[in-house]
């Protein structure tokens, strides 16, 4: 499926490029945050807290790369917009089960991983400016350690108990 | 580096209100409701221009999560509703959402004559092939078979084909998406917004809950087929029929049809029959006479 839109990587400068990072970030802050609420809703307050903290590091990541393009670039307009990306780390809504446990929630934050990390992989072959591959490169990087970082929290977790909360439960309330 | 250096007033976010969606986690009218956020915001009128109608169940609890003007009417009767707005401002942008419950089965009847008075109204509905507000019974679109509560040895009846039904009825745009490719379902509503006239968009919005596991989102993305990849003429409406008879078996994605040539909207023909009647209006104190036996 088509990730971006309108989006010609052989003409993405450095500011276009670190604005469209900036804006990977704050997609995937917002899905957290939308996961984390769905989560609270349905009494799952265990995954709640884990997608408010995966909340928390998207944002930050989002902070440096706006911050750094301030600092290359000032206040100079953006040209790339939020529309034209399509849930690059974002987990996808799909993900997300009322009575997930906090090992499915990992899984769904390391899929998002590396679909961040396939983007930016893909992206390094089609831009032509040098700047921005190595820009798209640190980023890809970047992806895959936080994969590396994700996996280790998964490897810390006891298995998930045989009987799931959702077997034993009933469907969610009428709305 | 962007095809439309022009950048639009509105973004997606100032479609989406505080309200925070209570669906199922993992339900597939999330990615709706994001891609409807994103047509709009293409499409560039301001929230307080568009009126959003619905009828009843899960997906109709969309207007409340829109900007702008929302009516979470009655069951089955979301079309007559936005019919009235239309018609009482035709300057309003007037989107009708509702399930596939709420469409073909209780609202039934209103579909046809929404076709056929092709007034400019964009209607989206979430075929989700089961009523799951009221925890999962068997539904116009449900498939020949399902077992539901209400249908304990499956069921004996045929789906109804959305597709096929509107396009019988003379629909002049006709779409299907799934909220398994985002960008290709907010590129769809976006054009039926756009088109003149009545349009009906058909999103397959998977129940995660009551729904069968083929037809997930994780299912859509693995077997649905763009219909520009099959080489489909959107021109045709005998071309779109004939694709529109396998719903329910291939997942086709895209516009099925298009008329090239849209006739004039109800609301058009409206406004064009009170412009040729200006000169023969009486003066209020006068307008009784016309009914008056002389």
């Amino acid at each position: 499926m088509e990730k971006t839109r309108s989006v010609d990587f052989g003409a993405l400068t450095l500011k276009d490029a670190l604005d469209l990072a900036t804006l990977v970030e704050e997609e995937a802050k917002d899905r957290y945050e939308e996961l984390g609420d769905q989560m609270e809703i349905h009494h799952n307050p265990e995954a709640a807290t884990f997608f408010r903290w995966m909340r928390r590091i998207e944002s930050k990541h989002e902070d440096q790369l706006a911050m750094r393009r301030a600092e290359l670039f000032g206040t100079a307009p953006r040209t790339v917009r939020r529309e034209m990306i399509f849930d690059i780390e974002a987990p996808e809504y799909d993900e997300a089960r009322a009575a997930m446990t906090v090992r499915e929630a990992l899984g769904a934050a390391l899929r998002s991983e590396e679909k961040a990390f396939a983007f930016f992989d893909a992206a390094v072959s089609q831009v032509r400016d040098a700047a921005v591959r190595a820009l798209f490169e640190e980023l890809r990087a970047d992806e895959a350690e936080h994969q590396r970082l994700v996996q280790a929290e998964i490897d810390k977790l006891p298995p998930d108990p045989l009987v799931r909360a959702d077997d034993e439960g009933d469907e969610p309330v009428a709305q | 580096m962007t095809t439309s250096p022009t950048l639009p007033t509105f973004q997606a976010k100032d479609f989406k209100s505080d309200l925070k969606p209570i669906w199922c986690p993992g339900c597939g009218d999330f990615g709706v409701v994001q891609a409807i956020y994103r047509a709009l915001s293409a499409v560039g009128r301001p929230p307080h221009e568009i009126a959003f109608v619905s009828g009843i169940g899960c997906s109709s609890r969309i207007p409340g999560y829109t900007t702008a003007y929302g009516f979470n009417s009655v069951h089955g009767r979301a079309l007559p509703i936005a019919q009235g707005i239309k018609l009482a401002n035709p300057d309003l942008l007037v989107l009708v959402a509702g399930g596939d419950g709420d469409g073909f089965s209780i609202g039934g009847g209103h579909v046809p004559h929404a076709i056929r008075r092709n007034m400019d109204l964009t209607y989206i509905v979430m075929d989700n092939q089961i009523y799951g507000l009221t925890k999962g019974q068997l539904s116009p679109t449900s498939p020949k078979g399902l077992k539901t509560v209400t249908s304990e040895y499956g069921s004996l009846e045929e789906a109804v084909n959305p597709l096929l039904y509107v396009l019988a009825y003379g629909a002049n745009f006709v779409a299907q998406g799934t909220p398994a490719d985002m960008a290709g379902l907010a590129d769809i509503i976006e054009r039926a917004i756009r088109y003149p006239g009545f349009s009906f968009v058909n999103v397959q919005s998977p129940c995660v809950t009551f729904g069968e596991e083929e037809q997930q989102v994780k299912a859509h993305r693995a077997n649905m087929k763009t219909l520009a990849s099959v080489g489909h003429d959107a021109t045709s409406r005998i071309a779109a029929m004939d694709l529109a008879q396998q719903y329910g078996r291939t997942l086709h994605t895209g516009v099925f049809y298009e008329n090239p040539t849209p006739p004039t909207t109800m609301d058009g023909l409206v406004r064009e029959r009170q412009q040729a009647q200006v000169g023969e209006a009486k003066p209020r104190a006068r307008v009784l006479e016309r009914f008056i036996q002389k």
